[in-house]
């Protein structure tokens, strides 16, 4: 792989006046499966190199994976060109005076070398026990097996020489039986060596019974959220409630609600990047160092999370809480991606369905969406495994159904919390692998809001 | 007309790798795709940001004892590329057994695709300087905040240009150029409490076309923008959209997402045979329903045509080297085919690929997508003869939010305006409508699509599938049409 923190250092020297230049290099390999049969192998070794050039305070940002030189002195053009054009068309300097202070680190933390290798057949062994172990329950599987090490160096002109090269590894199984019954199981760790692919298949085989579903009608019931539904909702709920930037806009759920009860006594979040069990991260794509921030304590608003341009738009005391995905901030905002819902006490799921005269128990929600922004309000759709619960036991599956409700709302009504977390991963990586994750137990939550079905 | 084609030296790379590419592997194929683009966004009367970017690389593809290997390289040399066919064939042979042996691959073309071609475009938007884009999105922006009400006003533009070359070992060889291009603006209104949104042309960043600046011209920004700001600013003022079951008009966009995620998503082959059982999902449409399955009523006929001027799903050729064709999908409400790649049309048996395999860029790859694909035009005139002919109902405008299971069967989607109809005239304007429903049972309630005139071809950037994810730009035909019984007001 190319020396990441040289090439960042090689961008920046294409650069005059305050500069940022910010390298992620990608190594991975994806391994898909379906009917129990490889589908799609795809590896990936490819580089984004991200310049920053301030003007004034406005920041204009160029992109390229042409490491020559030629290429670089382009990009740091288009950057300088893009920062002078907004200091031109702005009524006053912008929000970002300098780079973060100069500091250099270099971070392995988040790193496994075995993960790193991007073994195929490691891959393809954890693939076939999960195979094995579908075809012992008369089912099919479906999945993906995916490993990454990802590297991301930032060179700034204040001085910063920063380094952070984390591993990841993901894996998901779906058992499907003949009559299109489906169960769902997913892992993901820094460390390649926790995927146990037959684990997955015999937890989500499970979920696949003998009995027919029954058709729910559209109501209130007492939900049983696993973690793999906690952690979908608690991700939307870092887009809509603690976006520094929809704060200060007031287009965010918590705007003007800082210090209020707005979740039950029962909820303690915060964004943890250097929590254990998280995928551990060390500073942001501006460069700015990473640690805990309080979002919710014991239900009460604690805080938003910022980048270096929200922080700004927000004024006051705001500053930057280390949540840059992109150098200068994205425009869709900073966002908390290292979520850790604190565990309560019930011991399992069973125990958590226990006080349930007639309820639902889901495994997973899938196309949330949001309807609402600043209700925070969004439909979703159960998917692989969705029971009744009757007299404080799972007894029959349900078919599919949809939820329309308000993240906040859920989080006042959630009763009880499991008391272990598991780190729920979001595997797709839409561009360049970002691997982040929702560490949450399952939860029990009253009057969620049913609103039709399949 | 801008039709450059890449440097002729790549296709030569791509096709003395590919000529040498090892035994073992049954099929290969080496694809280059190079992209530069620019995104100018304005918001709130400051050039919030021109993102520009450049990337290029090449992608393998090989086959090997039944299994796919695929490795990507932003390095275009002959040793790089080399390197990539060995890796491809690496972690094609390391996959896990397969109890079934493999299909073969449909047939590309009979004549193996050679040639070259490019999307029209009169005016490179790479030529048209930032500063006269700004100009133009700063103007359209102040028209949006001239009301203290308006909380933020934004507007964008959006270019793209791709490059793209393809080999395979069946003889394709042939490179294209294609041009994006599009735009559009945003008010948020607000009163302190209420929010509402109001988008033009389009919601999700306004409307693109394989085109070049001339269109973004022809949406008249500028011309609209007092519009879309009265209109965001009536919504503070209007009441909720009531809930019930309603007689329907879809405007075209939203027609555009409908047809988009019940219809295109559900007709996906790959998902029909559960490839994609594990992610975006399956579909309620099973290989039997093929020439039998009664999807909607008979004013439903759906097309794939990626031979579409202007729409953002054309080519010449598809990543596979299948050229662009068009493909009834849905005729007189009745299933007749599918979308297609090489690789499910041999698994269901069928004589060809519709040409459906597309992939986002050069480090991921083809998979079946969408093209175009379009709802085609009915007899019922223009949107003023469509309400004229509406007693009672709404017309539900842009989309919003939207919501769909894994089999593409029930679906929930939210609009920015609702205007009430009665007596064959628009009347109240109702804000936060919403509408659900189940896929056949929704598109057999359609009793009316407005005529040619009112067709137009819209661009959705946003659509994702596969893992790794893949973001891919798609084009829908559409014109505005009438559904009964729907239920609306859920959300």
């Amino acid at each position: 792989m190319t020396d990441a923190l040289e090439l960042a250092e090689r961008a920046l020297a294409h650069t005059d006046g305050q500069a940022l230049a910010r390298v992620v290099a990608e190594r991975s390999l994806s391994l898909r499966f379906a009917r129990s049969a490889a589908t799609q192998s795809t590896a990936i070794d490819d580089l984004d190199v991200e310049i920053m050039v301030l003007r004034d305070g406005h920041a204009g940002v160029a992109a390229t994976n042409h490491v020559d030189d030629a290429g670089l002195r382009d990009a740091a053009r288009r950057a300088a060109d893009a920062a002078a054009v907004a200091a031109a068309h702005a009524a006053a300097a912008g929000p970002y005076p300098s780079p973060p202070p100069g500091t250099i680190s270099e971070g392995l933390v988040g790193w496994d070398p075995a993960t790193a290798a991007l073994d195929p057949g490691e891959g393809a062994a954890a693939i076939e026990a999960a195979i094995r172990e579908s075809t012992r329950h008369d089912q099919e599987a479906f999945g993906i097996w995916s490993s990454g090490e990802v590297t991301h160096a930032i060179a700034s002109s204040a001085g910063a020489r920063l380094v952070d090269r984390v591993t990841d590894s993901y894996m998901k199984v779906i058992t499907r039986d003949a009559r299109e019954r489906s169960g769902f199981a997913a892992a993901t760790d820094m460390t390649v060596g926790a995927i146990d692919g037959a684990a997955l298949a015999r937890t989500a085989a499970a979920k696949v019974g003998p009995e027919e579903p029954v058709d729910l009608p559209p109501g209130t019931y007492t939900a049983v959220l696993d973690t793999e539904a906690v952690g979908e909702l608690l991700s939307f709920t870092a887009a809509l409630a603690f976006d520094g930037l929809g704060y200060a806009e007031g287009r965010g759920a918590l705007t003007g609600r800082l210090g209020e009860q707005v979740a039950a006594p029962a909820v303690t979040l915060l964004d943890d990047p250097r929590g254990p069990g998280t995928l551990l991260r060390t500073f942001d794509a501006d460069g700015v160092a990473k640690g805990p921030v309080p979002l919710l304590a014991h239900g009460v608003a604690k805080g938003v999370v910022h980048d270096i341009r929200s922080a700004a738009r927000a004024g006051g005391d705001a500053v930057s809480t280390g949540h840059a995905i992109a150098p200068g901030g994205s425009p869709e905002g900073p966002l908390a991606s290292n979520l850790v819902l604190a565990a309560g006490d019930a011991a399992d799921v069973a125990e958590l369905c226990a006080p349930i005269e007639r309820g639902i128990y889901v495994t997973r929600l899938w196309y949330t969406n949001t309807v609402r922004e600043r209700e925070a309000l969004v439909t979703s759709m159960t998917r692989d495994g969705t029971f009744l619960i009757e007299d404080g036991r799972i007894t029959r599956p349900i078919r599919d159904v949809r939820i329309t409700d308000g993240l906040l709302r859920i989080l006042s009504a959630v009763e009880a919390l499991g008391s272990r977390q598991r780190l729920v991963g979001h595997g797709e990586f839409y561009g360049r692998r970002f691997a982040h994750g929702v560490l949450c137990p399952a939860i029990r939550v009253a009057d969620v809001r049913v609103t039709g079905g399949a | 007309m801008s039709t450059r084609a890449p440097d002729p030296g790549i296709l030569s790379l791509l096709r003395d790798r590919i000529d040498a590419a090892p035994r073992a592997c049954t099929y290969a194929e080496a694809r280059f795709v190079g992209r530069r683009f620019e995104q100018v966004r304005v918001r709130n009367g400051e050039a919030d940001a021109v993102d520009t970017g450049d990337s290029e690389g090449v992608g393998v593809r090989v086959r090997a004892e039944g299994r796919w290997g695929f490795a990507a390289t932003r390095e275009v040399t002959a040793a790089a590329i080399e390197e990539a066919l060995d890796h491809a064939l690496q972690i094609a042979r390391a996959g896990p057994a397969s109890p079934r042996a493999a299909e073969p691959l449909a047939p590309p073309s009979a004549e193996p695709s050679r040639g070259h071609w490019g999307s029209a475009c009169e005016l490179d938007p790479f030529t048209v300087s930032v500063e006269e884009k700004l100009a133009l999105l700063l103007g359209a922006e102040e028209i949006l905040r001239t009301d203290r009400r308006i909380s933020r006003g934004s507007a964008e533009s959006h270019a793209m240009r791709e490059t793209w070359a393809l080999a395979t070992t069946d003889g394709v060889a042939c490179t294209q150029v294609r041009t994006e291009c599009g735009g559009g603006l945003q008010a948020l209104a607000t009163d302190g409490e209420l929010i509402q949104t109001r988008s033009y042309p389009a919601a999700h960043g306004g409307d693109v076309a394989l085109a070049g600046w001339e269109h973004v011209l022809g949406l008249d920004l500028l011309g609209a923008a007092g519009r879309v700001r009265d209109e965001a600013l009536e919504l503070l003022t209007a009441p909720p959209c009531p809930s019930g079951r309603r007689t329907v008009i879809l405007g075209g966009e939203q027609m555009a997402l409908q047809v988009h995620e019940s219809i295109g998503h559900a007709l996906e082959l790959d998902r029909i045979l559960l490839g994609e059982a594990a992610y975006a999902g399956a579909s309620w449409v099973a290989p039997r329903d093929i020439g039998t399955l009664r999807y909607g009523s008979r004013e439903l006929n759906i097309t794939a045509d990626a031979t579409l001027p202007g729409a953002l799903g054309s080519a010449a050729w598809d990543d596979e080297g299948v050229p662009a064709a068009r493909t009834l999908l849905i005729e007189d409400g009745v299933l007749r085919a599918t979308l297609a790649d090489r690789t499910s049309a041999a698994q269901l048996g069928l004589p060809a690929s519709t040409g459906c395999s597309r992939a986002e860029g050069f480090a991921r790859q083809p998979i079946v997508r969408m093209t175009n694909v379009s709802i085609e035009p009915g007899q019922a005139g223009t949107l003023d003869d469509l309400i004229a002919a509406t007693e009672d109902g709404l017309l539900l405008e842009t989309n919003q939010s939207w919501s769909i299971d894994d089999r593409r069967l029930h679906f929930q989607f939210g609009c920015e305006t609702a205007r009430e109809i009665r007596g064959g005239k628009l009347g109240r304007l109702y804000r936060d409508p919403s509408y659900a429903g189940i896929t056949p049972m929704f598109w057999a309630g359609l009793d009316a699509v407005c005529s040619a005139p009112a067709w137009r071809v819209w661009g959705v950037m946003n659509c994702g599938k596969g893992e790794p994810g893949q973001m891919l730009p798609v084009g829908h035909g559409t014109a505005p049409a009438r559904f009964t019984d729907v239920e609306v007001g859920v959300a």
